[in-house]
């Protein structure tokens, strides 16, 4: 039975990954086709510059086989409806293909490079993030939940509801100006000083980097996971076993620690894994403030040179691991619950 | 349901809400936003600020990045703060050439630091000369600026900063012709001069005199039709208004106030499109079933796996859109977040006995969808707005920040946007930071806690045993 639901629930995803992918490339490959145009035009008329010994007829029909050339390469000369299956289709094969302007560090121009290039730097600062705060969000949680509208426990709701409409980006802004200028105590940005120190001074050094992000992002997110994990805990710690070990004269912090806690596990893991996977995409903005060279900067980049497929690639990537968090919690929550079926009614 | 029940309900709920704190705080500070959002316009130092936001031109008479004026409060030396000087009645006389008159303008200088710029301005039209002088309150005084011309559209505008360091050093030769040879126009700003003592060390640390400027602007009408109106003085301080100016000289409360009507419209425009759709789809997916379920069902999916912020950067890079575009596409991405709960509570509720008894009275689909299942929605929707309007707030600005938002209306993302890239930050203009950021931090509270108030009262399971 579980088996039917997993497989229907995994070609469901797959099929609305298809889709996707299709959608973006309609999107995209109108975006391109301008970008794509204009740069050729460029390229031609600055190579015709080399020619030599040309009379004017020659170049101008070596400038138009040129084109016709470039033209081709970029599949241009096929209608729209083609192009959009083929950039599709290359993308679901996870042929990215190379950009258009941007280059990785080494030069290469492969779209994946570049991911790959970025990638460990954003999971490096965002997955950090989220494990600092899952740890940290767990201590509050549980102390808060313990005595419930003590003071810890109001001190976190009403944080919790005072940082609600605050984005991190400002919170990084006001970091940077009180840390990195008017009292110079953290850079400003970027993940490394230049020039780069060597050996063990450049962990160091990249770890002096991060420390400001990371307290920003941190600083923000702690008290709605402790708010969230209160909760969780909050209704397991009502339940009678609960009562029932308190009765027999558990001390309460096994009760806390060991009953409470490892009921609560399977809720927090779940929030916890869908966190991680979200934070594997970045944050376009803070990234982009605090001058950290992740997917979201890159993404930034992206869209500001329209660099359709870094973009492509990058949109592919965020929304293949949005759909697989979504899958993974459907399945858990199958698993937990049998009476969620595919179509099933309640 | 009918409408008295309905007005019964709200009382009933209104009582339950009246007694959680926090949603009073929160409706309170909204109430208050709502209000300046209405009259802070009409109250703001800069009525024109919406449509002159960008225009370079209005905004040229303020001084450029000037502190807040409460920080004299915490300064041992203070700096002249911005104000408006309005001219004097005019003493008039009649000469062969035209009529004369002489408008006596007395300014108040009471800081230790100078203002940036004094301004004089007035519009009429027609062939005007001018004169300006000053006496200062150390009886020394001299002509500042003399010069005649065509007046046109706008202000005839005399500026000490640009057009006096002449004057200036003449009145500083009229006492002390030692200490005025040795002051070098380049190097010295005409207002520092025109506050300081005059001494030998008047260039390098100036002693403020303080006490009474009396200027007199002399403008003779010198053809036939020409007219000027009262002129006034134009401060432009060390340090202006509620919260400084920025870099562009626009005054920051203005904008922050003028803000608060988008962050509201915005807000409340999708989050109410927003909720509607998501409640009427969730309501239709789960009491029609079928190939409606099947559809919007995958409909749900595919946005809610649309990474939002990416996504809605390169439609916005894509196509430029006014603000009213902008919420369209906020709204097609944003009716996900009440879909999935109210789907599931409607099924709950389709199996209730009284939907049940309803039918067998013979009420159709209709009928038992607005007058049975949406009614109990209703309350839950309300808390869901409340709580989705921070978010796309935060996204408004998030894409403004980016310079992709809507540049023609003021908006605390777009005033973000230059403080952001005009190095805000690096020359520590805390004053062009803060306001902005703590109005949309200040906003996501209040609907924060009119949110968790009314989670309180709809989940009365959450309170503690």
């Amino acid at each position: 039975m579980y088996r039917k639901y997993l497989v229907k629930r995994v070609i469901y995803g797959i099929l609305m990954y298809v889709v996707m992918i299709f959608t973006y490339s309609a999107l995209f490959n109108r975006v391109a086709e301008e970008t794509v145009r204009a740069q050729i035009e460029e390229q031609v008329a600055k190579e015709a510059i080399k020619y030599r010994n040309v009379t004017p007829e020659q170049l101008r029909a070596l400038i138009e086989e040129q084109k016709a050339i470039k033209i081709r390469q970029h599949h241009l000369d096929q209608p729209y409806f083609l192009r959009v299956v083929w950039r599709a289709a290359d993308t679901l094969r996870l042929d990215f293909g190379s950009s258009t302007l941007m280059k990785a560090p080494n030069g290469d121009r492969s779209v994946l490079a570049i991911i790959g290039n970025a990638l460990p730097r954003t999971i490096v600062l965002f997955t950090t993030e989220v494990l600092v705060v899952t740890a940290l969000g767990i201590v509050l949680g549980l102390y808060a939940a313990r005595r419930p509208n003590g003071p810890l426990d109001r001190a976190i709701s009403l944080v919790t509801m005072v940082t609600n409409g605050l984005p991190a980006w400002w919170l990084g802004m006001l970091m940077i100006m009180f840390f990195s200028y008017a009292v110079p105590i953290f850079p400003s940005g970027g993940i490394q000083s230049n020039p780069a120190p060597a050996g063990a001074a450049a962990v160091l050094d990249f770890l002096w980097h991060l420390s400001l992000p990371l307290l920003t992002l941190v600083f923000l997110s702690v008290w709605g996971t402790a708010y969230l994990i209160r909760n969780i805990v909050l209704s397991n710690l009502q339940e009678d076993y609960v009562m029932a070990a308190r009765a027999r004269g558990i001390p309460e912090r096994r009760v806390l620690f060991g009953h409470t806690l490892r009921t609560s596990l399977p809720a927090i893991m779940t929030m916890v894994i869908l966190s991680l996977f979200s934070s594997i995409a970045g944050n376009i903005i803070v990234e982009g403030i605090f001058g950290w060279p992740g997917i979201g900067n890159l993404y930034f980049i992206a869209v500001q040179q329209n660099d359709v497929p870094v973009l492509m690639g990058t949109l592919a990537i965020e929304t293949f691991l949005n759909m697989l968090g979504f899958i993974l919690l459907d399945l858990v929550y199958g698993l937990l619950d049998p009476r969620i079926k595919v179509g099933g009614k309640a | 349901m009918s409408v008295k029940d309905g007005l019964a309900g709200l009382r009933d709920f209104w009582k339950e809400y009246s007694k959680v704190g926090s949603g009073k705080v929160g409706l309170g500070i909204l109430a208050f936003f709502v209000v300046l959002a209405i009259v802070g316009p009409f109250v703001v130092p800069f009525p024109g600020a919406t449509e002159h936001w960008q225009d370079i031109t209005y905004w040229m008479d303020n001084p450029r990045a000037a502190p807040p004026a409460w920080v004299n409060l915490f300064r041992a030396r203070k700096g002249a703060v911005s104000e408006r000087v309005a001219a004097g009645a005019p003493s008039v006389a009649e000469a062969a050439s035209g009529q004369r008159r002489a408008y006596p303008i007395a300014y108040e200088y009471r800081a230790d630091k100078p203002p940036r710029d004094l301004i004089f301005r007035f519009k009429g039209r027609g062939k005007v000369a001018l004169s300006l002088e000053v006496t200062r309150p150390d009886g020394s005084a001299s002509e500042l600026y003399r010069g005649q011309g065509e007046l046109g559209e706008g202000f005839k505008r005399i500026s000490v900063e640009h057009d006096a360091m002449g004057g200036v050093i003449a009145l500083v030769n009229s006492v002390d012709e030692f200490v005025g040879s040795g002051l070098d126009p380049a190097s010295n700003r005409p207002c520092a001069l025109l506050f300081a003592e005059i001494d030998p060390d008047m260039a390098d640390s100036p002693r403020p005199l303080k006490g009474e400027y009396a200027f007199t602007l002399g403008i003779e009408l010198k053809s036939e039709g020409a007219a000027a109106e009262a002129p006034e003085l134009l401060v432009s301080g060390e340090v202006s208004g509620i919260l400084g100016t920025d870099v562009s000289k626009r005054d920051i409360f203005t904008g922050v106030v003028v803000g608060i009507k988008w962050a509201l419209v915005i807000g409340f425009l999708t989050s109410i499109i927003t909720v509607i759709a998501g409640v009427v789809f969730g309501v239709v997916a789960a009491y029609f079933g079928g190939a409606w379920d099947w559809a919007l069902t995958r409909l749900y999916e595919f946005v809610y796996l649309l990474p939002v912020l990416p996504f809605l950067i390169v439609l916005s890079a894509i196509y430029k859109p006014s603000i009213y575009t902008f919420i369209v596409i906020v709204c097609l991405l944003f009716w996900t977040g009440p879909y999935k709960p109210v789907y599931s509570i409607a099924l709950q509720i389709k199996e209730e006995t009284f939907v049940e008894a309803s039918k067998a009275l013979g009420s159709g689909r209709m009928r038992i969808i607005f007058r049975h299942i949406v009614p109990i929605l209703l309350p839950y929707s309300f808390a869901v707005m409340a709580l989705s309007i921070p978010g796309v707030i935060v996204y408004e600005a998030s894409v403004s920040l980016l310079g992709l938002g809507d540049s023609s209306i003021v908006t605390w993302g777009q005033i973000l946007e230059a403080a952001l890239s005009q190095g805000a930050m690096i020359n520590n203009l805390w004053w062009w930071v803060i306001p902005p950021g703590l109005m949309i931090a200040l906003m996501g509270m209040s609907f924060a806690f009119i949110g968790s108030a009314m989670d309180k009262i709809l989940h009365p399971k959450l309170k503690t045993r």
